[in-house]
């Protein structure tokens, strides 16, 4: 049926005519494309969703009560137009899915069709070969996550794209304003320090001002940072970036029993001296309501308490705040400001499902602008925060939860964000890391000294999990950092 | 009149037939009883234990099984470590710290219980009015499920929480305890919980034992002028020593396995005050997924805890000889 093509019969006329073809093809050919998917985000999604699973499906995943309330209205809309729906949820705690996950991995169970999950165990879940690569669906729904600054890139692992955020978690500065600008106060502040009051700049400044305002016998304390021993591992992080830190060198080894390791333990210690006496036990159930109740005067906190702040009805301390970019370091030479998103929670596919395919599609459902800004939107779920570049945009949905100081500091933050130890073993890194921050807060042991017994352990953990393979897994981590010093 | 007075019937043939059918009716019973447990024992525990056997001497990497499906994987994604890990493990002295830990917290616990269950089961074996009433509010804290206790023991007992406003009323001066994060107390404060929590469990088995002792030697010591502690000391108490043995042995062993509390309350902190002996597997088998140092480390537990076992075993059995002998020597009538 076909000849065999001889370059030598080939004329010149033969070769224009066919260069000319070719650009016309190649020209039209993203006009046509384009009119593929022609329509608003959703549409394509939904249109993709019916052509791969035409019959719709019922889904089942983990996700937390706090979570799936704000999520569910998307979720529901979904299943009415493409007949996938989400008809059983197991509700644990954001904080329990991880294990959970990894538990499920081990078993490589097709039980469960998503893991809303902090999105920082990728790596772990790729590794143990739980998670599905969403990019195929993507392309079929022509999808693109469209996030603050690198903010994207926290989801994918070795060039893969593994999960759609839903709460994009940064660290945003809290201040109690209406006493950071009390004359009385700034008159105090500057007989004392000789110099005016202002926004920190770095840590030190930062304890500073929670050292003038820590005031325990008015029922105020400096800080309402976390010292417990299960989320306060976050603010070491911003401490260790900020001075320029890294976990690990880039032969793998542990890279913190140094100055700058030693630098990032001292500074959550030094917190301790205005810091409410029962801090180490405390968790987000305990220190956010002190937050919302006026106890504390200022803390570097996850940004969905600016919904909750701003909330008349949940707080006392409505309209009482400032927000803004977190403190940094000058430790390393120049002034660095890192913020941390930590959990970013996003909804992640299981690998074993055989209803992998329509769960791809419902995540990528929840991850477009418009469904991203109503889950992140939602005046009294406020579990899911902004991410997307679109929640940014003036008179947005989320701007009216969040106000328009508060949207401006979590894109601020958003621009400085990074992630926790982003490798495989993510879980065994800061049990052992939290197990040292809590015996040095608890006095066992010096910011030294907790250093060097972390970085012993992390060897450990090192040679466990694999040096080459977590060597290879370190490119994905740095590319997650950001470019720029500080926010602008 | 002696004692040996009683007529023995000479075994005939139907008497033998009946014995027969008799035994075959017992041993038919113990079968029904003992299969589900020898089922379960063989096809599901003996696995576990052989594979969990097997994992102590072969690392098993969950990351190296990633993207192995099949059932094989878990083998494939494990190689050889020979002793190694059960080395690290006896050398760990994190471990042996948790091991400390959970020994201290168990006997306290149970010295604990104890006191309280048996001091209330004094009170109660008697029927009196209102007795059922107050059987079940002693018995509440054990229907309530431990982590339930754990938030609620949470709630009361912050620094501003209601109980040192409590202590402050009834001593009149400010009363600020931390009960909870700080590291001395930390574990006590635990214990106190699963005391409250758990006490009614002995008291349930010291009603029981008192309820079931013989009313003959207590009546005798009270005609002969015994006072009522002399025949608590020297009557009830002698009697009821298997009894407590049972009750100290099943709530220390349930109280080397307290998690909930534990871990809901302090995830092992502040510092590592609460890492006690299931705190420390669970972080290592399902924080870290090393599933195969975790096996070690159940293998050692299980040794110490058969060990203990074995020993209770011992002591119970020696209490149940000395009963025995106690009952066979009473005096002869006449």
């Amino acid at each position: 049926m076909f000849e065999k093509f001889k370059w030598s019969e080939l004329s010149r006329r033969d070769a224009l005519k066919a260069g000319t073809a070719a650009a016309a093809v190649s020209a039209v050919s993203p006009l046509m494309s384009g009119t593929a998917f022609a329509g608003t985000a959703e549409d394509a999604i939904i249109a993709a969703a019916k052509k791969a699973v035409p019959n719709g499906q019922d889904l089942t995943g983990l996700m937390w009560g706090l979570y799936s309330s704000g999520a569910q209205p998307v979720m529901d809309e979904f299943g009415e137009k493409t007949g996938i729906k989400v008809s059983k949820l197991q509700d644990i705690s954001a904080f329990e899915i991880p294990q959970r996950a990894m538990a499920e991995a081990l078993s490589k169970s097709p039980e469960f069709d998503f893991f809303h999950v902090d999105t920082n165990m990728i790596p772990s879940l790729a590794s143990a070969g739980l998670i599905e690569p969403l990019d195929d669906y993507m392309a079929a729904a022509n999808f693109k996550i469209n996030a603050v600054g690198d903010f994207g890139k926290f989801l994918t692992y070795k060039g893969k794209t593994y999960g759609i955020t839903t709460d994009g978690n940064v660290h945003v500065q809290f201040i109690r304003n209406d006493l950071f600008s009390d004359p009385d106060e700034r008159k105090a502040f500057a007989d004392k320090h000789g110099k005016e009051m202002a926004w920190p700049e770095t840590w030190e400044d930062d304890l500073e001002l929670m050292k003038f305002f820590h005031r325990p016998d008015q029922g105020m304390w400096g800080s309402a940072n976390l010292r417990d021993r299960g989320s306060s591992v976050a603010w070491w992080y911003m401490y260790l970036y900020s001075a320029g830190g890294f976990p690990f060198t880039d032969d793998m080894e542990p890279n913190i029993d140094n100055d700058v390791g030693e630098y990032a333990f001292k500074t959550y210690l030094d917190v301790k001296e205005v810091s409410h006496p029962e801090a180490p036990g405390w968790g987000t159930p305990q220190m956010i309501p002190r937050i919302v109740n006026g106890n504390a005067f200022s803390c570097q906190y996850w940004d969905g308490i600016i919904a909750l702040a701003e909330n008349p009805e949940k707080s006392k301390t409505t309209g009482k705040w400032a927000y803004g970019p977190v403190p940094g370091s000058r430790f390393s030479g120049k002034l660095l400001k890192r913020s941390i998103s930590t959990p970013n929670v996003g909804v992640l596919v299981n690998r074993h499902s055989p209803r992998k395919e329509a769960m791809a599609y419902m995540a990528l459902y929840m991850g477009t602008a418009e469904n991203s800004a109503r889950i992140v939107g939602d005046p009294v779920n406020t579990f899911h925060d902004p991410w997307h570049v679109e929640h940014f945009k003036p008179g947005s949905l989320p701007e009216k939860v969040y106000t328009k100081g508060g949207m401006d500091a979590i894109k601020q933050n958003l621009q400085i964000v990074t992630p926790p130890i982003f490798l495989t073993g993510l879980l065994e890194f800061e049990t052992e890391l939290k197990r040292n921050l809590s015996e040095m807060y608890a006095g066992d042991k010096t910011a030294k000294k907790a250093a060097s017994d972390t970085s012993e352990a992390w060897a450990r953990s090192i040679r466990r999990i694999g040096k080459r393979r977590l060597r290879d897994e370190l490119e994905t981590y740095k590319s997650l950092f950001p470019s720029i010093d500080v926010p602008s | 009149m002696t004692a040996d007075t009683t007529i023995t019937p000479s075994p005939g043939p139907r008497t033998s037939l009946r014995e027969a059918t008799r035994e075959q009716g017992v041993r038919r019973f113990k079968w029904t009883v003992l299969s589900p447990l020898i089922f379960l024992m063989v096809f599901i525990l003996l696995p576990a234990f052989l594979l969990q056997g097997y994992f102590s001497f072969f690392a098993f990497s969950i990351f190296d099984a990633g993207d192995d499906t099949s059932f094989l994987s878990y083998f494939r994604a494990s190689h050889w470590v020979g002793l190694d890990l059960w080395k690290d493990a006896l050398t760990d002295n994190k471990f042996a710290f948790a091991i400390i830990r959970s020994l201290l917290f168990a006997v306290g616990v149970t010295v604990g219980c104890f006191v309280l269950g048996f001091a209330l089961a004094l009170l109660m074996y008697r029927p009196f009015r209102g007795h059922g009433l107050y059987y079940i509010f002693f018995i509440l804290p054990m229907l309530t499920v431990p982590i339930v206790i754990a938030y609620t023991g949470e709630m009361i007992l912050y620094q501003n929480g209601p109980l040192n406003d409590i202590l402050s009323m009834l001593t009149g001066t400010e009363v600020r305890a931390q009960f909870l994060y700080n590291q001395k107390t930390a574990l006590l404060t635990i214990a106190f919980l699963e005391i409250w929590n758990w006490t009614p469990f002995s008291f349930i088995i010291m009603m029981a034992g008192l309820a079931s002792l013989p009313k003959e030697p207590q009546e005798a010591a009270q005609i002969l002028g015994a006072s009522k502690w002399r025949i608590f000391w020297e009557v009830q108490l002698p009697l009821l020593r298997p009894v407590i043995l049972l009750a100290l042995i099943l709530r220390f062993l349930e109280a080397m396995a307290e998690f909930p509390k534990t871990w809901g309350l302090l995830q092992g902190g502040p510092g590592s005050a609460t890492e006690t002996i299931p705190a420390y597997i669970f972080i290592h088998a399902w924080q870290f997924f090393d599933i195969s140092y975790g096996a070690v480390l159940s293998y050692l537990v299980l040794f110490l805890m058969g060990a203990i076992v074995m020993a209770a075993i011992w002591l119970l059995r020696r209490e149940k000889k000395s009963l025995d002998a106690m009952y066979e020597s009473k005096p002869q009538e006449g």
